[in-house]
């Protein structure tokens, strides 16, 4: 089954590519994160896109999938939540935010480990992981949802956030 | 800036020592105290300085008494009067931590370990003092699985300590970007393509990784790097033109495990899975073990003697009754140049006729012939190492990584650094994806497409008019052809827009120093030798002869190719190159034989099959060649052979052609014989026998010199150095050439007095005197002139890695598991005219015959041009090839088949018959 880009998708990227005359290979990040944005997560047959795409092995775009946490290699929900639970967040409650939102969004975590981070609620509609610091270290704990961002959200009003992304 | 020679010293522990401009510190200490002096673990010396176990650190100062840094010694750069401390308290505690912490994550079961006491962990474990590991057990990885899924390679990455050397080798060694680190920090490990096996990876098996892994987390299944041997044995590899230097590992008389030395200059370290893993044909049950004689139709075995009586009984009586015009003989390429030598002076000497030849014909004769007319000299001008120097690389009608695989990895490497590829080729080789220039043409319009692009080299005024005016002749006419040509009816030939092949030819002759190489997708054409020249042509007008980093280099194919003809398997020119039909020098050879000769040039192997069948060539010997399978036209060939009254082969296994002998001898493979082979930049290296024959067989050389001295020619005994002697005394570049003076590392011809080897042809002045420039015009092959119309594809062939030739040793190994079918590459706007799909069995057919074969859907070939390999003669593809050939040479058009093709329905398949079995 090939891989559907669309145009659109398809000239930002050759223009991205524009921008890294010395070595196509340093485009692999801006793609990677163009293709996560449109597909949502890195499938291997991204993988073997881009390095096509690159004029790569598909080893080598793989090797930086894998590198950085950002880049998701399994589907997520259809809303994302990225929970920090770097210091100042975790002494603030991240865990226990976490605990709370997988509760409300029926997300089982027990199978996460470091290469299967994301945990994906049952009907689909919601995704977790943990993140390292958001950059709000103040305001703690903090989350996001895809990319809406909030600070200072306690555990107890998980639902009431959840409720915001229900359609 | 220049150093001032006076300040390249540095101190090791206060030592003032001196050291060469761009060492690292641990390059400088390697070379004053010896490698291991500082232990290391994820350096290695065919990989580039990483830093990254951090156990070869050193305290560096700049003043013996000043501050102190601690630095990994093998990515630091040395300077003048840089103090090294290399044993200092804090250094050894800062490397016994690091080995204590790797090996915190390793099992210790050493004691069972396929590398124990070859372990580079275990050294440098007992090198830094550890007694004891502190840490207590915690999270590890020492429960990963095997992979046990490949033929050769395996892994069992429990014992890997992550120094990445495999990734590198993979990367920096042999370009295939196989291996790779998967994820970060405590959770990295290595992976095999998208995290696959070693099987369906897209690993090559060349074992590089194998070689480079510090532990067994990587190895083979032959334990390469801990094998318990009697005996290593240096010597050089058969399976094709680059010459691999390998250490063959021995016990008694088995052959156990084959590395690549690391000091080879030729593939320093480095080798392909053929030369590293396939030896297993060595002892194969389907060896010839005892000579054959065929009375009253059947195979009888025999003694030697009775072989050897027989054998000469017959061919007295035939040279008696038909005369010696009526005795030819077929040398290998696959043979030592002593052994060709041999077979050469057996013909000439013992039957006074030229009708020798060698199975170069159907492969570099155009070459040999081409750049004799172009240069004076049919061989590589420059050396492989010059990739090293240039800037830029044309390859045509060749494909490097898969038939000359370390070659074919070296320019990947270039190229990776960024030299520009040009590559002229029907097919998308593997090497397309990294050139800048592809020019895809049609299969036989070679000449057509390099004219065009002299032509434009001509026109953007790039040519090197000093060197043209100096060094060559000729120059007016060839400039006068080019300006002559019509390029719309050129272009239209070749089908390559011009703008790219103008684009192109620019970025050759812009170039300060080009290499261009090229294989049998030159040769093999009725143009072939025209094709050579042209490229001899485009050489020269910009000035790329003479040179480090430019030149002329026919990638050859066999592994001593250029040797059998150097050593006279040529029907017109004897030992040496030397033309027969010239008065002084059949003189000479007579002199020198003692004997009388024939000056009469003989006939080439095309020739001898018309004589054959024309009832003139009554009796030939052919050595180690399978011509009823790898000659074009396969009826053509057999008939010729049934119309033989006599035939004698020498073999390692009952070939197809065998079957047709009279006389079937038992020959000795490379891996059992010794003398020297001349790989394709003109390197004469010694082939030391690393086992004695297998009971019952006999070295080729061996068996020539037995049959002459039965057959009263006179001749010594077989010895390599004896035989070399005699081949220095006529052979005039050798002359230098002695056992001992060839080294480890061979000797480049022209070898000169004292044993000088010669890197780069016509530095000077040109063998011939000047360089001679030739036109031609393209003509269209009489193949497509008398069968396009009727059938309107192009078929043509080419190599595989994994396979070499007919198979005949490969598909004697583990390689048959790796490749196990040759398949038809068809383009997607065929296949679906023509409603095939991949996997389909399709019928190809030309006015010859037809075979059938598996088809495979690809753009790697345009629309109307159809492609497969031919490791796999069961599918007899050259029943369907022609007798076309080279104008000038008879080399045959292999590459140029007007066929057709369709799907064959399910129920009218033929069953397959497999002609060997596979062990």
């Amino acid at each position: 089954m090939a891989l559907a880009i669309p145009a659109e998708l398809e000239s930002k990227i050759d223009e991205v590519i524009t921008h890294y005359p010395v070595s196509k290979r340093s485009a692999v990040l801006p793609l990677l994160h163009l293709m996560q944005h449109q597909f949502r997560f890195i499938s291997d047959e991204i993988v073997n896109w881009v390095a096509a795409k690159l004029s790569l092995e598909p080893i080598q775009v793989l090797e930086v999938v894998t590198f950085y946490p950002g880049f998701r290699q399994t589907a997520p929900g259809k809303y994302h939540i990225r929970v920090c639970r770097t210091l100042s967040c975790a002494m603030a409650g991240s865990y226990e935010l976490m605990d709370s939102l997988c509760q409300a969004a029926k997300i089982d975590r027990s199978h996460v480990d470091h290469h299967h981070p994301i945990a994906v609620s049952e009907d689909g509609k919601y995704s977790i992981e943990f993140a390292e610091c958001l950059a709000s270290c103040g305001f703690g704990p903090v989350c996001m949802v895809e990319d809406d961002f909030f600070e200072k959200v306690e555990p107890a009003k998980a639902g009431e956030l959840l409720a915001r992304y229900s359609a | 800036m220049v150093q001032d020679l006076s300040t390249l010293t540095a101190f090791i522990d206060g030592e003032p020592m001196r050291f060469n401009d761009g060492d690292t510190v641990l390059k400088f200490i390697d070379r004053h105290r010896g490698r291991g002096h500082v232990p290391t673990l994820c350096d290695a010396p065919q990989l580039e300085p990483y830093g990254a176990c951090r156990v070869c650190s050193v305290e560096v100062a700049m003043q013996e008494d000043g501050p102190r840094r601690v630095v990994a010694s093998c990515h630091t750069p040395l300077t003048a009067g840089m103090h090294v401390f290399t044993e200092s308290p804090k250094i050894r505690k800062l490397r016994r931590n690091i080995v204590e912490l790797v090996l915190t994550d390793h099992p210790l079961d050493c004691l069972t370990c396929e590398v124990s006491g070859n372990c580079e962990l275990q050294t440098v474990a007992a090198k830094v003092g550890i007694r004891q590991v502190r840490y207590p057990s915690g999270a590890n990885h020492l429960n990963r699985s095997k992979d046990r899924s490949h033929p050769y390679m395996t892994s069992e990455l429990s014992k890997c300590i992550n120094c990445s050397r495999c990734v590198r080798a993979c990367d920096e060694v042999q370009g295939q970007h196989v291996l790779s680190m998967h994820g970060r920090g405590f959770n990295a490990r290595i992976i095999k393509g998208l995290d696959q096996s070693f099987m369906d990876s897209t690993c090559v098996s060349c074992g590089a990784c194998s070689q480079a892994c510090p532990t067994s987390a990587i190895s083979d299944v032959f334990f390469s790097k801990s094998i318990e041997a009697t005996r290593k044995t240096r010597t050089v590899c058969t399976y094709c033109g680059v010459g691999c230097n390998l250490n063959v590992a021995t016990k008694g008389s088995e052959v156990l495990s084959i590395q690549a030395p690391t000091d080879s200059e030729v593939n320093h370290s480095h080798t392909c899975l053929k030369g590293r893993y396939a030896f297993k044909f060595v002892k194969h049950p389907d060896r010839l073990r005892k000579p054959l004689i065929r009375y009253n139709g059947h195979f009888t075995e025999a003694t030697w003697e009775e072989a050897y009586d027989y054998i000469a009984k017959n061919l007295q009586r035939i040279k008696e009754e038909h005369g010696g015009n009526a005795v030819g003989g077929i040398s290998s390429a696959r043979c030592t140049n002593e052994e060709n030598y041999l077979m050469q002076k057996f013909i000439r000497v013992g039957f006074g006729t030229n009708n020798i030849d060698a199975c170069a014909r159907v492969c570099h004769s155009p070459t040999a012939w081409g750049m004799q007319k172009a240069f004076g000299t049919g061989a590589a001008t420059n050396s492989i190492e010059d990739l090293e120097y240039t800037n830029c690389i044309l390859i045509t009608g060749a494909n490097p990584t898969e038939g000359h695989p370390v070659t074919g990895s070296k320019i990947k490497q270039r190229v990776m650094k960024g030299v520009p590829l040009i590559v002229i080729d029907p097919r998308e080789i593997e090497l397309v994806p990294y050139a800048k220039h592809h020019l895809q043409l049609r299969p036989g319009t070679n000449v057509a497409l390099l004219d065009m692009f002299a032509y434009y080299i001509l026109e953007a005024g790039l040519i090197d008019q000093d060197f043209i005016k100096k060094r060559c002749e000729n120059w007016e006419e060839f400039e006068q052809g080019l300006r002559n040509l019509n390029l719309d009816e050129s272009e239209r030939t070749h089908g390559v827009p011009r703008e790219k092949v103008r684009a192109a030819a620019i970025e050759y002759a812009s170039a300060k120093g080009a290499m261009a190489f090229h294989g049998l997708g030159v040769t093999e054409h009725s143009h072939g030798s025209k094709t050579v020249m042209t490229i001899a042509d485009i050489a020269m007008m910009t000035g790329n002869i003479g040179r480090p980093g430019v030149g002329v280099l026919p990638l050859r194919g066999q592994n001593n190719v250029q040797g059998a003809a150097d050593m006279g398997c040529q029907p017109h020119q004897g030992a040496g190159y030397l033309q027969v039909n010239d008065e002084a020098n059949h003189k000479l050879y007579e002199e020198f034989y003692g004997a009388h000769m024939s000056n009469e040039i003989g006939w080439k192997i095309p020739q001898m099959y018309d004589a054959a069948l024309a009832g003139k060539l009554k009796a030939l010997w052919i050595m180690g060649e399978d011509v009823v399978q790898t000659d074009p036209n396969t009826e053509h060939v057999k008939s010729a052979l049934n119309a033989l009254e006599f035939l004698v082969v020498q073999e390692l296994f009952m070939t197809p052609t065998a079957e047709f002998a009279d006389v079937v001898l038992p020959a000795a493979s490379f891996l059992e014989k010794s003398g020297t082979f001349t790989n394709g930049e003109r390197r004469v290296q010694r082939v030391n026998a690393v086992i004695p024959p297998i009971p019952g067989t006999k070295s080729d050389g061996q068996i020539v010199c037995d049959i002459m001295q039965r057959m009263g020619i006179p001749q010594a005994d077989y010895t390599p150095d004896g035989v070399l002697a005699e081949i220095a005394r006529i052979v005039p570049f050798f002359k230098g050439a002695t056992w001992e003076n060839l080294t480890d590392q061979g000797t480049q011809w022209p070898i000169k007095e004292g044993g000088i080897g010669t890197e780069i042809l016509h530095v000077d002045s040109f063998k011939r005197g000047l360089g001679k420039f030739h036109f031609f015009r393209f003509q269209e092959s009489k193949e497509i002139e008398k069968h396009h119309d009727e059938f309107p594809f192009i078929l043509t062939t080419g190599r595989i890695l994994e396979h070499y030739n007919c198979g005949t040793m490969t598909r004697r190994t583990g390689n048959a598991q790796i490749v196990t079918e040759d398949l038809l590459a068809i383009h997607p706007d065929d296949a679906a005219k023509k409603g095939i799909e991949s996997g389909d069995m399709v019928r190809i057919f030309s006015n010859r015959g037809e075979v059938n074969m598996k088809a495979k859907i690809s753009t790697e070939v345009k629309p109307g041009i159809l492609y497969t390999t031919f490791h796999f003669p069961e599918n007899l593809v050259n029943m369907v090839t022609s007798s076309e050939c080279d104008e000038d040479t008879m080399c045959p058009e292999y590459k140029v088949v007007a066929v057709d093709v369709e799907k064959v329905p399910a129920s009218s398949m033929p069953k397959k018959q497999r002609m060997m079995e596979i062990a």
